[in-house]
């Protein structure tokens, strides 16, 4: 059984082209806006310091390992059942609760839209509909969030920003509610968790988002939680997209309970 | 080196047949070995939204009787993409249904795809790539 490396080359890219993987990988998520905008080039230089506009990035992010979780992040951990649609999911997303950040920035990453004023950065996320304000006026982040005599803590916290250069923004989070989840994947954190986001804008129509997460509470290091690479928008017309809970509810009732072989089985 | 090579074929080889990863939402709880066909399929409600489009349609199994079926699709979002829209199935539509349906062995499945009475394919954005026939 003679083999050449060239014959093993062809051998192993035949196998991708016809694998169920790689149809999974190609197929399976479907080309996305994002995909498609992609052979669309660089349209031009980047402009300095502006994100303004309306981008759609992959339906889901790179979603980076976690380090080991500290016994406390392994206790909360344990109780985030993730997935909507099983019915033993405790996941916030089955019954259209606010993701809240991060997850608003690692979870249906559609769309997302920049809009400058002088003294802030809005946000404009797709999923929900749902707005950030970063401030980009100096101001420090608050501090003892969600501690007596400290400010209350949101679900979406507390953000400034600032221009690193001509072409990143970098974004700093803090004192976000405690019942957010950090990603789909049902990773939780603590009031105290910080977040980085860094925009940058490679060219007009490319930008690359990072979200690292520092919270040692729960995590052991720092880490990138997810990556991103978002195109702009042509028309600049971003869609709609909402989780209803009347819709929600709809959908569990009439596929995902019916699907679920434990349940039709009376096991639950 | 000959038994070297021999495991490397292995391998490549398993990589050929091994199993598609779940997608966005899970399709675990579906027989995706084989698209089930159901002909002269009658559309009672189609619903466009998220988490997933759904199709309810009447279908007449063999002893006559008239089963009705759920099946879902991917989110608007992603169907759009595939040609489909908020328009492409009004109640009472005539259609063809390829559907891999739930192990549970409810009425209830994912589509693989839809033709219409015009002849048009309509394809789910996660299995619609299966070929079935």
């Amino acid at each position: 059984m003679q083999i050449s490396v060239a014959n093993l080359v062809v051998a192993l890219a035949l196998a991708l082209t016809f694998s169920p993987l790689a149809a999974a990988q190609v197929e399976q998520r479907p080309p996305s806006l994002s995909d498609k905008l992609e052979k669309m080039g660089p349209g031009g230089p980047a402009p300095r310091r502006d994100l303004t506009g309306a981008w759609t990035g992959k339906l889901e992010p790179q979603l980076g390992d976690a380090p080991p979780l500290t016994p406390l992040g392994q206790q909360r951990f344990k109780l985030n059942i993730p997935d909507p649609f099983r019915a033993q999911s405790n996941d916030p997303w089955a019954t259209c609760d606010p993701f809240g950040f991060p997850r608003s920035v690692t979870n249906e990453t559609r769309g997302i839209t920049f809009a400058q004023m002088p003294d802030r950065m809005v946000m404009l996320i797709q999923y929900q509909k749902v707005w950030r304000i970063i401030w980009m006026d100096g101001r420090p982040l608050p501090n003892n969030v969600g501690a007596k005599g400290g400010p209350e803590t949101r679900w979406y916290g507390y953000s400034v920003g600032r221009w690193e250069g001509d072409h990143t923004l970098v974004v700093e989070t803090a004192g976000v509610d405690d019942r957010t989840w950090v990603d789909r994947r049902g990773y939780p954190h603590s009031v105290d968790m910080h977040v980085t986001e860094r925009y940058t804008r490679l060219d007009h129509n490319t930008m690359e988002q990072t979200v690292t997460i520092d919270d040692p509470k729960i995590f052991t290091k720092s880490f990138v939680v997810a990556t991103n690479r978002y195109k702009w928008i042509p028309d600049q017309d971003d869609e709609e997209q909402l989780c209803v809970p009347s819709e929600m509810i709809n959908y569990i009732k009439t596929i995902a309970i019916p699907a679920d072989e434990d349940h039709t089985a009376g096991k639950k | 080196m000959q038994l070297r090579l021999r495991a490397l074929w292995v391998s490549i080889l398993s990589l050929a047949v091994c199993v598609p990863l779940v997608a966005h939402h899970g399709n675990v709880a579906y027989d995706t070995s084989k698209a089930v066909v159901l002909k002269e399929a009658t559309v009672t409600k189609f619903v466009w939204a998220n988490p997933h489009t759904v199709i309810q349609f009447d279908v007449k199994d063999d002893k006559g009787n008239t089963v009705h079926w759920a099946g879902e699709a991917g989110s608007p979002s992603a169907l759009r993409l595939l040609g489909w829209s908020q328009s492409s199935l009004q109640p009472g539509d005539m259609i063809t249904v390829y559907i891999y349906a739930a192990k549970s062995g409810q009425p209830v499945g994912r589509l693989n795809k839809i033709v219409l009475a015009d002849g048009t394919e309509l394809k789910d954005s996660a299995l619609g790539y299966r070929d079935v026939e």
